[in-house]
């Protein structure tokens, strides 16, 4: 990277002024395009195909299970966070064994754990198994 | 051009080793492996499998990705005419025909014309890049940043506004990418931007996470909003995947006309793989004298948008090694990943590390050919890889996606970052916002800034030098007749129409 001796050509706040024109224009004109009646589409839908409505729990579970993988990972450990997260979306997904996916879901997080730590030494958090896995 | 064959035999001793070939033929392998799982193309599949040559060394983990790539983009195909779920845009025609070929009970024949199509596609492809590339880098070197900056401009543009359905989607996502691109410290001054406070945000947002976030996570949330979980139905290979006679007869042309729609459409910045297959397909049902088939299963109408497609993801390497321009998501991956081993691709990148290029390029060809032989007679083992529960596959994919995310800098504020572009990537999905312009805009938004900075430190602030010379002005001549001319044509068939 070279260093600039002279930074008051550019300031480091042109380019995002420019940014911020440009994000500003784009706003408006998606704004008129949709009180034009333009509306957006789902990815993969027609213009007039019937509209299916939003499912807000399977999506809010999706959202939680993501969430507690991330608030997990550091204080349970890698196994725990993934084996929650796994399950979760499975349920999301409409899977009701709720036993069966357990073990397939702990069964994943295992297999992921142990071929990334002790496969290609990259360090996950181990939590709870501190001291008893490796 | 005889000292670039010299390299590019030099780039085949360097893959025929016995360590670079294993992780050639491990990539070829998880390549197919989740370019198979339907819905997960070849940029995922590559941000996905990032992680994995964390460890290993450059050349190796590069080698492997070529593989991982065209093994993505082979084992794509084989969902599209199995499952008619495309994993990406580029294999939506696929689906068309490939997947009425195979209701009629020719799977057989629709899969191996699909994958010998895109070997030749591949191998022609690949040749083409190999002589391309270091022509196009040499001229590169003569390029001043303000040249650059008007190839970025262009790029944007194209990427902006002709992928997806909606103009201005596109460029709401492209302007989505290049504010993410501004978070983070400022790299010449080092003027923190857009953090509000945060630690973390620093170093900016990683690409990968925002790649792997926003196709995994966004299309997990988006299909779970969806819930209509459609039980797809899979269908049957009856027989080997084969071709006979007459379907050879029928599918050589194709393919060398597809690969000759795609390749060109992937050097220059066309806006992705969507529209060299709906070109060749729209050719081949033109030329086709089964004009009755199409739409019922007309095997030209596989052979030749695969060809094309295929061809297509090779020319788009030309742009991204010779410039270090990526134009499509996928090339985009493959960019990051030369950079997580600190090598820029550019014009510099033939002489500096002209053993990774080569090794690459070479490792193009044996991927290739590898793939050829591994997946027609594996085609059975892909195929039962799509009887997984699609519940175990998008809990899968999300835990894998969220590992990806974190191992990259074992920092759960990337997760954090990870969830936040998954929501946006679910709004994008919902309200028809092409996806690839953001990832775009977040790579090359630093670029530009860049190019533009040291262009008017050139001038001594005379912005002037933006314009200043033939090449910006050719590319911004062209800039206007891409942006211009759709708009002209638009406006003049819409007046026709309301006389």
């Amino acid at each position: 990277m070279d260093i600039p001796q002279d930074n008051s050509i550019v300031s480091p706040q042109t380019f995002p002024y420019m940014v911020a024109t440009f994000v500003s224009l784009v706003g408006f004109g998606l704004i008129v395009s949709v009180l034009r009646g333009k509306h957006g589409v789902p990815e993969g839908d027609e213009p007039g195909d019937p509209y299916t409505p939003l499912n807000w729990k399977t999506m809010a579970i999706v959202a939680t299970a993501i969430g507690l993988h991330v608030v997990l990972l550091e204080i349970a450990g890698y196994v725990i966070a993934a084996t929650v997260c796994f399950w979760g979306v499975a349920y999301a997904f409409g899977s009701r064994k709720i036993w069966k996916d357990l073990a397939i879901s702990a069964i994943f997080a295992f297999i992921v754990y142990f071929s990334f730590s002790q496969g290609l030494n990259i360090n996950l958090p181990s939590g709870f198994f501190e001291g008893i896995l490796k | 051009m005889g000292n670039n064959f010299a390299m590019l035999m030099d780039g085949f001793q360097t893959v025929f080793t016995p360590t670079n070939l294993m992780f050639g033929l491990l990539g070829t392998f998880l390549g197919t492996l989740v370019g198979v799982l339907p819905g997960i193309g070849p940029a995922l599949a590559i941000g996905l499998l990032l992680p994995i040559t964390l460890t290993v060394n450059p050349t190796s983990a590069l080698i492997m990705f070529a593989a991982i790539f065209y093994g993505a983009m082979y084992g794509g195909s084989t969902t599209s005419i199995l499952l008619n779920t495309p994993g990406e845009s580029g294999s939506v025609i696929t689906a068309l025909e490939g997947n009425k070929m195979a209701k009629a009970g020719r799977a057989g024949a629709a899969l191996a014309t699909a994958a010998i199509g895109s070997f030749v596609a591949g191998l022609i492809a690949t040749i083409l890049l190999a002589f391309g590339a270091p022509v196009l880098a040499e001229f590169a070197l003569t390029i001043q940043p303000a040249g650059y900056l008007s190839l970025i401009i262009l790029a944007f543009a194209t990427v902006g506004t002709l992928l997806g359905t909606s103009r201005i989607r596109g460029l709401v996502a492209l302007s989505t990418g290049l504010v993410i691109g501004l978070i983070g410290a400022d790299l010449q001054s080092g003027a923190l931007r857009l953090t509000f406070g945060n630690l973390n945000a620093i170093d900016g947002i990683e690409t990968v996470t925002v790649i792997v976030a926003i196709f995994a996570l966004g299309e997990t949330l988006y299909l779970a909003s969806r819930h209509t979980i459609v039980k797809a139905s899979i269908l049957q290979v009856n027989g080997k995947a084969w071709m006979t006679r007459e379907d050879f007869r029928r599918s050589w042309k194709p393919w060398l006309r597809g690969t000759a729609i795609g390749f060109p459409l992937g050097v220059i910045p066309a806006g992705g793989s969507e529209v060299p297959t709906f070109l060749s397909y729209g050719v081949e049902k033109a030329l086709s004298k089964h004009k009755d088939e199409f739409g019922k299963g007309a095997i030209e109408g596989v052979a030749g948008p695969e060809a094309a497609n295929n061809a297509n993801a090779a020319g788009v390497l030309v742009p991204m090694l010779a410039l270090g321009l990526p134009t499509s998501a996928t090339a985009a991956v493959v960019l990051v990943a030369f950079q997580s081993f600190n090598i820029q691709p550019g014009p510099m990148l033939f002489q500096t590390n002209p053993e990774i290029v080569w090794g690459l390029i070479a490792s193009l060809f044996v991927g290739n050919f590898l793939l050829l032989v591994l997946n027609l007679p594996l085609i059975r083992f892909w195929v039962m890889l799509l009887k997984i529960p699609s519940h175990y596959l998008y809990a899968g994919i999300t835990t894998f996606a969220l590992l990806g995310a974190y191992a990259l800098n074992n920092s759960t504020f990337d997760l954090q970052v990870a969830l936040a572009v998954g929501v946006i990537g679910f709004l994008f999905r919902r309200f028809g916002v092409p996806i690839t312009p953001l990832i775009i805009g977040a790579i090359l938004g630093p670029l530009s800034e860049l190019y533009f900075k040291r262009s008017l430190q050139i001038s001594q602030g005379d912005w002037g030098i933006l314009i200043d010379g033939t090449f910006p002005k050719v590319i911004y001549g062209i800039l206007i007749l891409v942006i211009i001319g759709p708009l002209v044509w638009n406006f003049k068939k819409t007046f026709a129409l309301k006389k």
